[in-house]
């Protein structure tokens, strides 16, 4: 009898493996995009019988510090939706040998792709697809350039340019700052490059510090040394703390401000019609126009149980149409280059929300190779954190401008070294 | 309500004493004892002592993989980095520039916050011990900002001090002129050091009004029959009845500012710059907040602050030792 | 050296007043003592003549000199705590010192005044030692010594000897009193206990409720209680007394009876009383004495000293009646005692309690069971 009890459970459970495939994707929102793809999977399941995927809702804390804790014990879902592609490389599973047309997927999110093929991930591997593209750029307060009768620069307008205009703007206006970049090196590394900043070596090592990179550096203290940069987000905050100027912008008392895509959803809510505000697209140094490329994804782990299954809810999230329809609700831009050159229809966007949506995802194409570089690097997060540190100290005086670079390039050769 | 709280209190008791005889009466006495420090040992080991030790072998360690197998060994190599100087003087020398710029601010700032902190409790609490009016009030005042978390005093002074903050409105309305003060390195580190001593100081006034009233009303009736000038009341009678005291909030409190961490990260994030970088945030820095996570050279710095600790705590047990002899 | 002088004094706590108007004076070199049970205001006003204690009203003069408004140091007093009060953190010489070094004495002069007291003290084996490493009788030595030292015109004590054991009381009560024969200053002496106050005042102040209820000599006020109060207190064990009613007076006292219709006499001026007024008969233990005509008791307790003895009794109507006899007693538990009251020994007081003037003091003579009664 017992014995009859057992067999049956386990003919049970092994048909229950056959057939029910069950997949846990663990999420994270800035919006909607959890309850986007949860309500796109329903398609998913009605063309793939017996896979089901389950949604978990996490904090963004928690993909940050405890996915990764998880994973590196063995544990954790299928699938998640993340953005340290270089921190988690090593977890990731290669879809490619089991989607049916791998090269489509090249084709199309080729660019981005490359950020998860780091350390000893094949070259050639499909690890993630980005659902969310995200770039930095600049955000201008219109209503204050009208009032003080300055004309903004357009598109294709340098970094001394803005530099020039905002100044002439904050003193006629009277508002505290001119300009304010976010205090992280993902920020600072898009005028960098545009100074003419390789970053890597012939190896493919960060961080190097060329004569691009120091240009934009010196710039960049100078800049706060004549108070064109808001003291206050640089200078306010030590190590790699990250800090960012949002708040003085839509309070109107920043001209331009350089963030990224992703504030745009934040300035349409809180400022309203407070003012108008345009995003500035690429703005140019010396060697290039470029903006950091960046953004969330979806990835499967290698650890899990169904690799089939998880390669193919990845080739359902890569496609145009499901793509098309969730970012359509997400309002977040394209990796796609289908969606990209086609553009996507934005549900019930205002004009200002639209036309930034736009200019952001016009920019991408023209962004250089080095930030894609850079974003796809394993450990770029030590570029990103050790930047701010050092560059604060010059902006300060406590390091020589020299110094502190010397200190930077250091800094980040322990890292890579002690993490390897 | 009370009567049936009572009861399962009762019951509760009722319900282990019977086992608890039993375990008395075939262990011993001797042995019960273990039965009693059992539970605390177990938790103290798992939480406590463990963590010790494996902060030590981390310590010994490289790389950024949380699992200590797969963590290479580099003995010594983290203290060595760490330790690598021309000049201990300084940091800019150093190969951990910044370790070394947290080892000088947190010198200076235990030196100061102490100092100061010590005698501004002192001269609160001779103050507060005296009758004046509303000395409830009063002590209360200082004795709050203690009750708060603090995140919450570093963001109320963060509220104060920021560039539209209620003190540059104040000086503004005043027609003085504004100073951006946490972004000055030296006005941020006078004002975590104030901010920290406003924060704690009620705690050491709380000790030393306790020392203060220790201290036998007749002692002072007899100093003012034999005549005694205020000052030399002060000096002769009470500092030195005091001392003991004074000797207990002066290790505590210089144990505590050498981990002074969290109001001033909040405060100032160690900035401008490393201005107000202290040891326990470059830990947190390093092991933590940069990417990737250097744990080895965290748990070494952090080692070498718990050596620094130990000697502090060593002589305030020295100094309590004393009290006790004296008392 | 000075005579000491208070004049309608008055302590308030708030709207409770504490001493209600005390006049009383000490002359220069007496030896005075304040008792009363605890809180009378005997400690406090020590305190006020000191200066620990504000005066609510009245006025304190020192040395002919109105002293209300000096510091407690500026009225050329020195005091002695019932604590001792000693610098715990001070050897005993820097003690006996600290009060000269805030007057700026001269170096070799505190040297002197210190080796003086304690050479005096027989304090000089310990001058180093700091007061915990002292006996109970040495700490108050060394705090009589800081007073010393200071050459104050009047002595303060504040219940000096209450913590210290019997023995050392005794010694130490001769201490003071030496102390006070050898240097002659002014004295004011706090004490609950009126053994002390019997054996070392030239004048007892007894306080009740912050008023003073009888001043004078130990003897006159054993002799002479002005009330029953002081009655009571002064004496030990204290007096006895029985309620009675005035049958018959006469030039020679009064005769009383007793609830049982007892006869008493009683040698005292009876010219205010009336017959049938209702008095209380006072007699202390040490004057009752057996006789087969005496007072019956039932005998509740005994306590045999072996050179004295004390008989705790009841009368029939149920007062307690303690009785002091020399020499030892058969007498045990549940006997019955007869105990009589000498005339010329007894005392009587109106029923507000006042005294009625005694005609003879039969403490003069020799006393005994059917002595003779002189006048």
């Amino acid at each position: 009898m017992k014995h009859t009890l057992t067999i049956s459970a386990l003919a049970l459970m092994a048909a229950g493996a056959a057939q029910a495939q069950e997949l846990r994707f663990m999420c994270y929102q800035d919006g909607v995009e959890c309850e986007a793809w949860a309500d796109a999977f329903a398609t998913f399941e009605a063309e793939n019988d017996g896979i089901t995927v389950i949604v978990d809702e996490v904090p963004y804390a928690a993909i940050i510090e405890s996915l990764p804790v998880q994973l590196e014990v063995g544990e954790g879902p299928d699938l998640a939706r993340v953005t340290d592609y270089g921190g988690l490389a090593r977890f990731l599973l290669d879809v490619r040998p089991h989607v049916s047309d791998a090269a489509s997927i090249d084709a199309r999110y080729g660019q981005s792709l490359a950020w998860s093929r780091v350390g000893d991930n094949a070259a050639d591997g499909i690890y993630h697809i980005v659902d969310q593209l995200t770039a930095t750029g600049g955000f201008a307060n219109a209503t204050l350039f009208e009032q003080a009768g300055v004309d903004m620069p357009g598109p294709g307008a340098t970094w001394d340019e803005w530099a020039e205009a905002s100044r002439a703007v904050r003193d006629a206006t009277g508002v505290d700052f001119a300009m304010a970049i976010d205090r992280t090196g993902h920020r600072f590394a898009a005028p960098a490059i545009s100074y003419g900043a390789a970053l890597f070596d012939d190896d493919g090592h960060a961080l190097v510090i060329d004569d691009g990179f120091r240009a934009f550096s010196e710039q960049f203290v100078g800049w706060h040394a004549d108070e064109t940069m808001a003291r206050d987000v640089w200078a306010g905050a030590g190590g790699g703390t990250y800090q960012d100027a949002a708040g003085e912008f839509i309070n109107a008392n920043l001209v331009m401000y350089y963030s990224g895509s992703w504030q745009i959803g934040r300035f349409d809510r809180d400022i309203g019609d407070a003012f108008d505000w345009v995003a500035t697209g690429g703005i140019c140094g010396p060697a290039a126009c470029t903006g950091m490329p960046g953004g969330a994804g979806i990835v499967g782990f290698n650890h899990t149980q169904h690799p089939e299954a998880v390669a193919k809810v990845m080739e359902f999230i890569a496609r145009d149409d499901v793509q098309a329809q969730v970012l359509a609700r997400t309002r977040n831009l394209p990796a796609n280059a289908n969606l990209q050159a086609e553009g996507i229809a934005y549900e019930g966007v205002s004009d200002d929300v639209a036309a930034a949506l736009t200019a952001f995802a016009s920019s991408v194409p023209g962004f250089s190779d080095t930030a894609f570089a850079l974003q796809g690097y394993q450990f770029n997060r030590a570029v990103y954190t050790t930047i701010p540190a050092r560059i604060t100290q010059a902006i300060v005086g406590e390091l020589s401008l020299d110094e502190a670079l010397e200190r930077l390039e250091q800094d980040v050769a322990d890292a890579i070294a002690a993490a390897q | 309500m009370i009567g049936a709280v009572r009861l399962i209190y009762e019951g509760a008791f009722n319900l282990f004493e019977g086992p608890m005889r039993w375990l008395q009466r075939s262990l011993g006495t001797q042995r019960m004892v273990w039965v009693f420090l059992l539970p605390n040992l177990l938790i103290f080991g798992l939480f406590t002592y463990l963590p010790i030790l494996l902060n030590a072998w981390y310590a010994g360690t490289s790389g950024d993989r949380i699992l200590l197998g797969d963590r290479p060994w580099v003995g010594a190599a983290n203290f060595a980095t760490l330790l690598d100087c021309e000049s201990y003087l300084n940091p800019n020398s150093c190969r951990r520039d910044l370790f070394w710029r947290a080892v000088h601010n947190t010198g200076w700032f235990v030196v100061l916050q102490v100092g100061f902190m010590v005698l501004l409790s002192l001269i609160a609490a001779l103050i507060l011990n005296r009758n004046i009016p509303l000395k409830g009030f009063f002590r209360a005042v200082f004795f709050y900002p203690v009750l708060l978390s603090p995140v919450v005093v570093a963001l109320i002074w963060k509220w104060i001090l920021q560039r539209n903050g209620v003190l540059n409105a104040g000086l503004d309305w005043a027609g003085m002129g504004t100073v951006n003060w946490l972004l000055d390195p030296n006005w941020a580190f006078f004002w975590i050091v104030f901010v920290s001593i406003w924060a704690n100081m009620g705690f050491y006034v709380l000790i030393l009004l306790a020392g203060l009233q220790a201290i036998p009303s007749d002692v002072y009736e007899a100093a003012e029959m034999d005549g005694t000038p205020a000052w030399r009341r002060l000096f002769r009678i009470t500092l030195p009845l005091l001392t003991p005291t004074l000797l207990v909030v002066m290790v505590l409190s210089l144990i505590r500012a050498v981990q002074a961490f969290d109001e001033i990260y909040v405060l100032t994030g160690g900035g401008p710059g490393s201005a107000t970088l202290l040891l326990i945030q470059y830990i947190y820095d390093v092991g933590f907040a940069t990417r990737p996570r250097q744990f080895g050279l965290a748990a070494a710095a952090s080692l070498m602050m718990a050596g620094v600790l130990m000697v502090l705590t060593l002589a305030q047990l020295a100094a309590t030792r004393k009290r006790g002899e004296d008392g | 050296m000075a005579r000491v002088e208070l004049r309608g004094i008055v302590k308030d706590y708030g709207a409770v007043r504490a001493i209600h108007g005390i006049d009383l004076e000490i002359e220069d070199g007496a030896f005075c003592v304040f008792v009363g049970p605890s809180g009378c205001g005997k400690s406090t006003l020590l305190r006020m003549i000191a200066g620990l204690e504000e005066i609510s009203g009245g006025d304190l003069m020192i040395g002919g000199e109105r002293v209300n408004d000096l510091r407690a140091a500026e009225r050329g007093l020195a005091m002695v705590f019932q604590t001792y009060a000693l610098y715990p953190h001070m050897s005993v010489r820097q003690n006996l010192a600290f009060g000269l070094e805030n007057m700026r004495m001269p170096k070799d002069q505190v040297a002197a005044r210190v080796a003086e007291a304690a050479r005096m003290l027989k304090l000089e084996p310990y001058l180093d030692r700091r007061p915990r490493a002292l006996s109970g009788g040495q700490r108050q030595r060394v705090a009589i010594g800081r007073a010393v030292v200071r050459e104050p015109r009047v002595f303060l004590f504040d219940e000096p000897l209450s913590n210290l054991d019997a023995e050392l009381r005794v010694a130490m009560r001769a201490e003071i009193a030496g102390l006070h024969r050898r240097i002659g200053n002014t004295m004011i002496y706090v004490t609950h206990d009126q053994v002390e106050a019997m054996t070392m005042a030239d004048q007892i102040v007894v306080l009740r409720d912050g008023r003073i209820e009888q001043v004078g000599a130990p003897i006159a006020l054993y002799n002479r209680p002005a009330n029953t109060f002081v009655a009571g207190f002064i004496g030990s064990p204290r007096m006895n007394f029985l309620t009675c009613t005035v049958t018959a007076r006469d030039a020679e006292g009064v005769t009383l009876a007793d609830v049982h219709g007892r006869v008493l006499r009683a040698m005292v001026d009876a010219r205010t009383l009336a017959e049938g007024d209702t008095v209380e008969l006072g007699v202390r233990p040490e004057h009752l004495h057996p006789d087969p005509d005496g007072y019956p008791v039932e005998i509740e307790n005994v306590e045999q000293l072996g050179g004295e003895s004390y008989l705790y009794g009841r009368t029939p109507d149920g007062t307690a009646l303690t009785a002091h006899l020399s020499g030892q007693t058969g007498l045990r538990r549940g006997a019955r005692a007869h105990l009589a009251i000498r005339p010329d020994l007894a005392h009587v007081f109106r029923a507000d309690g006042s005294a009625l003037p005694r005609l003879r003091l039969g403490e003069l003579e020799a006393a005994g069971p059917g002595g003779p009664v002189a006048g």
